[in-house]
């Protein structure tokens, strides 16, 4: 049961996706993956994906303008 | 006076109304739904459809003369309506205040939803990849003489052929492009 952060501070659509995806292939069942985004549009299309998938996510608004969006990988 | 107003913001912050007007992202159709409709306004309002990029050319040609420099003699501006809109200037042009308003309201729409963050350049890479990305676009929009509002949302609207050739060249350049973006930046 690890927690991974992911730094995605910075990045545009749609690297924050496609870096969550690869990484969350890389985790165990049971661990959660954390996606750090300041933009907006990754706040959109992250949880739209991994809620798709079937995984458990939360995003929670850190900060003006930076989210984290909290996938654990329970399938 | 101080104490009323962080209650004022904080009662405003938990407002059903702001979040869900203001707050959070409309879905997509919604987004789409309000862009059709003020599309046809500005069809209605400036007889022209719907256009972003070509504004640019006008405001990189001003900024040239004001330095200057002369584009009578250049091809791109060389039609009567192209030379009557410089002549006109900055002030008399419609298209120029369409895109201060997409870029004012972005940013009132950003600051509204309290999201509003001046982000960190991350890389050189990004640097990189940014102009050179700015600079293919701009020229590739003017060689098509439209870019993907001018010419494949408004060509779409007023069912021209030239719309839909635009969107299957933009479906497989953003096919390659996908592959670049994450070869290069992951």
């Amino acid at each position: 049961m690890k927690e991974v952060m992911l730094d995605c501070y910075g990045e545009a659509c749609p690297v924050p996706l496609v870096k969550a995806q690869n990484k969350l292939n890389e985790l165990e069942l049971g661990d959660v993956l954390i996606v750090q985004i300041d933009h907006s549009c990754a706040m959109k299309n992250v949880p739209e994906w991994a809620r798709k998938e079937g995984y458990n996510v939360e995003v929670e608004e850190v900060d003006d303008g930076e989210w984290e969006v909290i996938i654990e990988k329970n399938k | 006076m101080e104490n009323k107003q962080v209650k004022f913001f904080d009662r405003v912050k938990k407002n059903d109304y702001y979040l869900k007007w203001i707050k959070s992202p409309f879905t997509y159709v919604t987004a789409a739904v309000l862009l059709s409709l003020f599309q046809i306004v500005t069809l209605a309002a400036t007889g022209n459809p719907w256009g972003v990029s070509g504004v640019f050319a006008y405001w990189g040609a001003w900024v040239y003369e004001a330095i200057g420099g002369s584009v009578d003699k250049w091809y791109y501006f060389a039609s009567s309506g192209a030379q009557a809109t410089l002549e006109n200037g900055f002030l008399n042009h419609a298209g120029t205040f369409r895109n201060l308003g997409i870029i004012f309201g972005a940013l009132a729409a950003t600051l509204l939803a309290s999201g509003f963050k001046i982000k960190k350049i991350k890389s050189k890479k990004q640097i990189i990849a940014a102009t050179l990305g700015g600079l293919l676009m701009g020229y590739g929009a003017r060689l098509a003489a439209g870019c993907n509002i001018g010419a494949l949302y408004s060509g779409i609207a007023s069912l021209s052929l030239s719309g839909w050739v635009f969107a299957i060249g933009m479906f497989f350049g953003a096919i390659v492009g996908s592959k670049l973006l994450v070869k290069y930046f992951m």
